[in-house]
């Protein structure tokens, strides 16, 4: 009798232990199928802390009053496709590439240039103090910046950008951040993993390019406009949580933006924002209003050479 | 959607197959083999018959084996077309008479004569014109003249002990009627005073082994406890006389057994005699009934119970909670249809649709562990439990079935699927042409000479 209760625990304790090693096995993957892919929660964050540290360390560089930056470019890209994997998806009606799409060969070559000719790629941290005047940095200096967090940046462009010893800024709809990673498909409207962010958080620094709202109207007009300032408010808080409360920097979808939203971000604490009006940068440009120069799709090299202000003849 | 609703299933299941494993293995701690009781409760063994001259013997062999001595057995032939009258007569030397009186209380086909052994006083036969099972099952009811009828099917023997357990189980008041423990007569060497367990047989066979000791020694069991049996197996049941007639007898359809069950869960919701009722599973009172040997009996076989079972269902599922209680409409909708039938119809599916949804495999490995793991667990349990219910394997045989189990649950229980989905369409295909009970034609029939009525022999 006793002896049976015995065997009757011990035999339910090593299936309930057996039971719960299956499950948890088995957790991830199911998890992950039942996951609904549409939108990342608002509750939860990227956990991105650890691994985003460097961001805060800013450099003091060594230059002699001549070699001063006076003014800096910041690029923006948006995706970066090999040549081999272009498709329909890539073309417009005009057969021509969408200009927001710039093959991996040619981003390489920028990037090879820009090292060529000496540049640093600064922070977002260190370009807010240029231009507060609080930091001198090296004449050929340039920011990077991608817009929307697509996939291919961080299989195509994070690459390149780690071998030249470079660093980028990183615009994140947050809610298309998947939870769970799969396969690569530059076919497709594919954005970043939450993998993706960990396994590239070495070269980009991620910020904010609202939660949700990379949309239009009905009428065409952008939410960030055209919807009541309190679901402004709401969407880019979301975003703020799902990139652990980081407010270093935010980008309006399409570039476009109105008075209430930079009191808004003012409000949030972003330090500062981003348009898409081309132009340089220099110290005292609106902190909310810094301009930024688009590299478009097949840009040919002295083009590309021409918006960074680097002459011909200069390397 | 479709993958949350498996998955919804999948933990129904589990969560149903947790209780059956964990109930089983807790309540049943002793060896328990029963308790003998002195003072005897009258009972009536009504068996029908037709065409069942092939095995009508072995039946009779069991009524004379047993250890009891208050009961009467009725043999009901549903006028059958074989010899099965003219073996019966050789055996016992029937007299017609005219003592046996009906309760007239149940509607039943006409009564051609009444019998009555000369050599074995308590058996008695009745001749009746065909009305299928639940007919001859109405009319061995009205001439019962017992307290408790027993139903047993002419092809299956009973223990020489089961009597006494059936006696011993209704001294409590509340239980009207009970299940007994139908074994696999195959699955037995030996004399049926002392009949060994054996695995040494086919694969059909020993499937159908495991499958009717975990149906029996779990499913049941628990069941007892919840009080929600929803099938008191033909082959072997008791009832209260009076419970019959109160629930007015057997309706003529292929599942009557399932019928006469949920009926009996009506009386006790609706009817306040019944109020304290109780439907039990009785572990000690054996019988042993032969079992389909090839797929095509096995089909046919499992086609009919599937088109009772929803026959049943449909009949029932206005009384669902209204008048069945909660317990029994419980398992009824989420044990034996969700789990048991409606799902057997996406489980063929699953793999389709993870095929086509790229990242499923995983899920569909998991479902597939668990469910894989669970059979494993309920096997073993199911071991320990008839072990200790006096059901011991030797040591060669133990291994055999231990080896069996999961080979089992990955091979012989899809067939499961097959029967449960062919016989629900089948059903619903033709409705109107199937209610003819027939009799599963026993491939391994044995010879009527070599049978003799001795005790000892089986
Ligand atoms: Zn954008």
């Amino acid at each position: 009798m006793l002896r049976n209760h015995l065997f009757n625990i011990f035999f339910t304790l090593i299936f309930f232990g057996l039971f719960s090693l299956i499950i948890s096995f088995y957790y991830d993957d199911v998890s992950r199928a039942l996951y609904d892919p549409a939108i990342f929660p608002t509750d939860k964050s990227f956990d991105l802390q650890a691994c985003q540290s460097w961001r805060d360390d800013t450099r003091q560089f060594v230059v002699s009053n001549e070699n001063k930056a006076k003014q800096i470019t910041v690029l923006m890209y948006h995706r970066v496709i090999p040549e081999d994997q272009l498709n329909d998806t890539h073309v417009q009606a005009n057969g021509d590439l969408f200009s927001t799409i710039i093959l991996k060969s040619e981003f390489d070559e920028q990037m090879q240039i820009l090292q060529d000719a000496g540049y640093t790629t600064l922070t977002l941290k260190e370009l807010e103090l240029f231009i507060q005047g609080n930091l001198d940095v090296p004449e050929r200096s340039i920011v990077l910046t991608f817009d929307d967090g697509f996939k291919d940046n961080a299989i195509e462009a994070a690459p390149v950008l780690r071998d030249h010893g470079f660093t980028a800024a990183n615009f994140v709809i947050t809610g298309a951040v998947n939870m769970y990673d799969s396969a690569y498909k530059p076919g497709e409207y594919q954005y970043f993993s939450v993998d993706d962010l960990h396994n590239t958080c070495d070269v980009f620094e991620f910020e904010s390019h609202t939660y949700n709202f990379h949309k239009r109207m009905e009428d065409n007009t952008p939410y960030l406009i055209g919807k009541p300032d309190k679901l402004v408010q709401e969407d880019l808080e979301a975003s703020i949580v799902n990139l652990d409360g980081n407010t270093q920097a935010f980008a309006s979808p399409y570039g476009a933006f109105d008075k209430e939203n930079i009191q808004l971000f003012k409000q949030l604490d972003f330090n500062m924002a981003f348009t898409v009006i081309p132009g340089t940068v220099k110290q005292g440009t609106d902190i909310y209003q810094v301009p930024r120069k688009e590299v478009l799709a097949n840009e040919r090299i002295q083009d590309f050479k021409e918006k960074i202000g680097l002459q011909d003849g200069d390397t | 959607m479709l993958l949350k609703i498996t998955l919804v299933l999948f933990i129904f299941f589990i969560c149903f197959q947790l209780l059956y494993i964990l109930y089983p293995l807790y309540a049943v701690n002793k060896t328990n083999k029963g308790t003998r009781l002195k003072r005897e409760k009258g009972i009536s063994v009504v068996i029908p018959a037709y065409n069942e001259e092939a095995i009508i013997l072995n039946c009779l062999q069991g009524i004379i084996n047993l250890n009891y001595n208050n009961y009467e057995i009725i043999f009901v032939n549903d006028g059958s077309q074989d010899k099965t009258l003219q073996i019966l007569n050789d055996q016992l030397d029937l007299r017609p008479t005219f003592k046996k009186l009906p309760a007239v209380k149940i509607p039943h086909q006409e009564i051609k004569d009444i019998y009555h052994s000369e050599l074995f006083p308590k058996i008695y036969l009745i001749d009746k014109v065909n009305g299928g099972k639940a007919d001859a099952l109405n009319a061995g009811i009205e001439y019962a003249a017992k307290e408790i009828v027993v139903t047993l099917d002419a092809d299956s023997i009973l223990d020489p002990d089961s009597l006494s357990a059936i006696n011993s189980s209704f001294e409590d008041k509340n239980i009207i009627a009970a299940g007994g423990l139908v074994q696999i007569q195959q699955g037995f060497r030996g004399s049926i005073l002392k009949p060994r367990p054996t695995f040494k047989l086919r694969g059909l066979v020993r499937y159908q082994i495991i499958q009717y000791l975990t149906s029996f020694y779990l499913h049941k069991f628990t069941q007892a406890k919840l009080n929600s049996i929803t099938v008191i197996a033909g082959a072997f049941g008791a009832f209260r006389k009076q419970a019959l007639f109160d629930a007015n007898g057997y309706r003529k359809t292929v599942g009557e057994d399932m019928d006469i069950t949920l009926k009996i869960h009506k009386l006790m919701k609706t009817n306040n005699r019944y109020k304290k009722g109780k439907l039990t599973f009785i572990p000690q009172a054996i019988c042993y009934t032969q079992c389909p040997e090839t797929f095509k009996d096995l089909y046919n076989q499992r086609i009919r119970w599937q088109k009772a079972f929803i026959d049943c269902i449909l009949h029932f599922k206005k009384s669902l909670f209204r008048h069945l209680g909660f317990s029994a409409s419980f398992f009824l909708i989420f044990d034996s249809f969700l789990l048991g039938t409606l799902s057997a119809f996406p489980t063929i599916l699953i793999p389709i649709t993870l095929l086509i949804y790229i990242n499923g495999y995983m899920v569909a490995a998991a479902l597939f562990t668990v469910a894989i793991f669970l059979a494993i667990y309920q096997g073993i349990v199911m071991v320990i439990v008839g072990a200790r219910f006096g059901m011991n394997y030797s040591g060669r045989q133990l291994l055999k079935v231990l080896l069996f189990i999961p080979f089992e649950a990955i091979t012989y229980r899809l067939l499961g699927l097959l029967f449960v989905t062919t016989g629900t369409i089948l059903y619903f295909k033709n409705k109107n042409s199937w209610y003819v009970s027939k009799r599963i034609k026993h491939s391994q029939q044995p010879t009527v000479s070599k049978i003799s009525l001795n005790k000892n022999t089986i």
